[in-house]
């Protein structure tokens, strides 16, 4: 079950659709209209912010047929193969042409390192394309002196992107900015709603679609896209199969949804930052708007990456619960380790609740089908109709 | 000629160690950790670190504490590896993840830990971890708490984590300034967080602990390291202008890494001492190391503590010797903070978050190790990366090619410092030799004509 008819022939849907397969589209008439662009490496970048400031943000994404001419002279052998990807369309002059600067946030010590790197790279070779790059050195473990300190640095990104707007932000333009990330959220939660209420009308490689165009078009016109799809996917057919919450790597693309999902299975919910992960959390009218960020940005459901193992155990046993999945899918690339961690007590816990699960660690990047991970999913797919 | 080569008992790894430091700071560690032991057994607080935790403020309080990477080494010099990884596989965890970190994580897995075999041998290393009152790790690489809170869970200890900031400001030169002048190396508001973590931790132990903190024992902790590693130094400058050098990294890591889990206390101090006033008898005396001396080789990355002979391998056939790591050099220029009695506890912040910017940072690294080839005549560089760890990860690139460009050659190759299962003694051996042969000679060579 890949994205179906129903989808293909709602115009909202291939709207967005369009914007999530061509992906440098809605950035190049952004910029054709004099909008500054620019590029997110990490999901914690504040959109509210850079929205305020008149900018359009923009998830960097990586390229799976692109040769990685530079990037294995630069980084060492741990880091992941998506982040590899990413950071040859980097350095390669991709983004230099694409984007009037990027961000790096502090969402995993992977791209930490890249943003070290990529600074170096500013300073012993300043010929490179390469975009200007700021840093949000985010905290994320949930304690008064990091939220303080956190609200600290998000002043210091303010100023980044005042610089870049060529003017000051004022707190009214912030509220603004929230307020259309937040009605975008809403919208997205309403599709959630669709995917994992009592009936399922879409599916995840659908939702993914869905979510993930927002990070490469206007926010409005993607909220309005997707409030369309929301009315629209109501009357769409009921998936009656096993739900599945995955858990793990990224994924910028639907391959492995789609060859998941043919298994005979839907996969109602994700954790990670191309998924729902993303509307999580509102930004909060009520708080200041320094607080308010911090507030939507730490406080979020905790990310594979930066948490404790106790807090990933408790966190996928409430995304399995509200999600009502029957089963829990865990698909970790190679290199990206931290995840690898919080396995072991999540499986047992997970199973203790009756759930089934399913684990592939060191998975290649781009995924590559073969008979035995076909196998494994028709299995994992069976075992769950067991069930039902 | 040398002097007399001593190859303590009991050890395993076929290395030739010279020096009295040596031995003495491995004996003196086993019997410290006796005594640590009993101490744990008759009711005291202990406290298990993450070598990056600000491990001054626990012996300020007359906390006992293990370090993690330490006792990593331990194991992996009494080659326990294997089992360990055997057990975590066997629990559900990968067996190729973190090996430096996860050790005694999968260590506290094993139930013969502190068992005794049929002939009353102790099964753990050292009869075994005991149990600590607390653990506490910096989140420096997305594992590290994640480790840290399992290994808690599993010996009943309160866990506690320290966040990571990363520096905005990025010196080129540091080196001796930042020991009186540290405030302007790092961004103020980076050591105000620190130092607001240091109280937070500080309360975290009173409590676990019921041990007061006292300044007034901070400082004299502070002062005695600053003592410590100014014999660091000494060691370091006197090692460098030696041509032969008295000693090598065999002789020095082992000296210097034990002695500096020690740091802060009489000990480690007079220790640091003794190990200056040997080194420099040697010299004094014109005593070589390896007599045939011809190219000076820096071990750039963490020691191979299951294989120190290999640092050996070289001197007889080329005169190689491994004569630099950090492990000296760290002590050297990365600790010493004057000025401690202005306020010890933002001396001492400003000691351990550079330790990231120091150790895995461009251009905090590739700059010093540029400063230290030419303190040392150095002629070529074997740099270990190891290849599942992330914290290790310091810009190998930018490092390699300041170097390079400097004239030095490089050897970079992926290795495991704990697990022998990864490493090859044959092969390592056989790359040092072709990167000694085709580039280290004839650099050398072309250099002096």
């Amino acid at each position: 079950m890949s994205i179906r008819d129903c989808a293909l022939k709602s115009a909202a849907f291939s709207k967005l659709k369009e914007f999530y397969d061509h992906r440098e589209d809605g950035i190049k008439a952004a910029r054709k209209k004099g909008t500054k662009v620019i590029a997110e490496l990490g999901c914690d970048v504040p959109d509210e912010l850079l929205l305020a400031g008149g900018l359009m943000p923009v998830r960097i994404y990586a390229d799976p047929d692109r040769e990685l001419v530079q990037t294995n002279k630069y980084l060492e052998f741990s880091f992941d193969p998506i982040v590899r990807a990413q950071f040859e369309k980097i350095i390669d002059g991709t983004y230099g042409d694409l984007v009037d600067a990027m961000v790096v946030s502090n969402s995993t010590d992977v791209i930490i390192r890249i943003y070290l790197y990529l600074r170096e790279m500013h300073r012993v070779e300043p010929e490179k394309n390469i975009p200007e790059v700021e840093f949000i050195d985010w905290l994320f473990t949930r304690n008064l002196l990091y939220q303080q300190r956190n609200e600290f640095l998000l002043g210091l990104f303010q100023e980044t992107v005042e610089r870049w707007a060529g003017r000051k932000i004022s707190d009214e333009e912030i509220i603004e900015a929230a307020k259309v990330c937040n009605a975008d959220k809403a919208a997205l939660r309403k599709i959630g709603e669709l995917r994992h209420g009592k009936e399922v009308r879409i599916n995840g490689s659908e939702a993914l679609v869905i979510i993930g165009s927002a990070f490469f078009m206007d926010r409005k016109e993607h909220t309005k896209l997707v409030e369309e799809v929301a009315k629209e996917a109501a009357s769409w057919p009921v998936i009656d199969a096993p739900r599945v919450f995955f858990t793990g790597s990224n994924q910028e693309s639907t391959d492995l949804y789609d060859k998941i999902e043919a298994s005979g299975v839907v996969i109602v919910g994700e954790d990670h930052d191309w998924g729902d992960r993303f509307y999580d959390r509102d930004f909060n009218l009520d708080y200041t708007v320094r607080r308010a960020l911090v507030d939507c940005y730490m406080l979020r459901e905790f990310s594979s990456k930066k948490a404790f193992t106790s807090q990933r155990v408790a966190a996928l046993n409430r995304e399995v619960e509200k999600t009502a999945a029957d089963g829990v899918i865990f698909y970790m690339n190679e290199y990206e380790e931290a995840a690898s961690w919080d396995y072991p007590p999540q499986k047992k816990s997970l199973e203790a609740a009756g759930k089934k699960t399913l684990y592939f660690a060191k998975m290649k990047w781009p995924f590559k089908d073969s008979e035995d991970i076909s196998a494994k999913l028709d299995a994992f797919a069976n075992d769950l109709k067991g069930g039902r | 000629m040398a002097e007399e080569t001593k190859k303590p008992e009991g050890s395993r790894s076929g290395a030739v160690k010279r020096l009295n430091a040596t031995a003495t700071a491995s004996a003196y560690q086993k019997e410290w950790f006796a005594g640590l032991k009993k101490r744990v057994e008759a009711g005291e607080p202990f406290g298990y670190l993450n070598a990056d935790v600000p491990m001054e403020v626990l012996r300020a309080m007359d906390i006992p504490f293990v370090v993690n990477q330490w006792w990593a080494a331990i194991c992996g010099a009494k080659r326990m590896t294997k089992k360990y990884f055997g057990l975590l596989r066997d629990a559900g965890y990968r067996d190729d993840l973190c090996s430096y970190c996860a050790t005694a994580f999968a260590e506290s897995l094993d139930p013969d830990d502190k068992n005794f075999d049929e002939e009353g041998k102790p099964m753990g290393p050292w009869g075994g971890l005991p149990d600590p009152t607390v653990a506490i790790t910096r989140l420096t690489c997305d594992c590290q708490g994640k480790i840290f809170e399992q290994f808690s869970a599993n010996h009943g200890a309160s866990f506690y984590a320290m966040e990571n900031t990363v520096a905005r400001k990025v010196p080129l030169t540091w080196k001796d300034k930042i020991e009186y002048d540290w405030e302007d190396f790092y961004d103020t508001d980076r050591i105000d967080e620190a130092v607001g973590e240091l109280r937070q931790m500080i309360r975290f132990l009173e409590q676990e602990t019921g041990k007061m903190f006292d300044m007034n024992k901070l400082e004299h902790v502070m002062n005695l390291i600053n003592e410590q590693e100014s014999y660091y130094k000494k060691t370091r400058d006197l090692i460098a202008y030696c041509h032969p050098v008295p000693v090598t990294v065999v002789d020095t890591i082992n000296a210097v890494m034990q002695a500096q889990w020690q740091r802060g206390t009489e000990w480690g101090r007079d220790h640091a001492k003794s190990l200056y006033e040997e080194v420099k008898a040697l010299a004094d005396k014109g005593v070589a190391a390896v007599p045939n001396e011809k190219y000076r080789l820096m071990w750039l990355g963490r020691g191979i503590w299951h294989d120190f002979s290999f640092y050996q391998s070289f001197e007889e056939k080329y005169g190689a010797v491994f004569m630099w790591s950090m492990y000296l050099a760290m002590g050297a220029d990365a600790y010493i903070r004057y000025h401690v009695e202005e306020d010890p506890l933002r001396a001492l912040a400003a000691r351990y978050i550079g330790m990231e910017d120091f150790l895995h940072m461009p251009p905090w690294n590739s700059q010093w190790y540029l400063d230290q080839i030419e303190q040392n005549d150095i002629d070529g560089v074997v740099y270990m990366i190891p290849g599942n760890c992330m914290q290790a990860v310091e810009g190998s690139y930018f490092i390699q090619k300041a170097i390079e460009d400097a004239g030095v050659p490089v050897l970079k190759f992926e290795a495991d410092p704990v697990d022998p299962r990864k490493w090859s003694a044959e092969n390592m051996r056989g790359f040092v030799n072709e990167f000694i042969e085709t580039k280290v000679i004839p650099n050398k060579e072309k250099k002096n004509k």
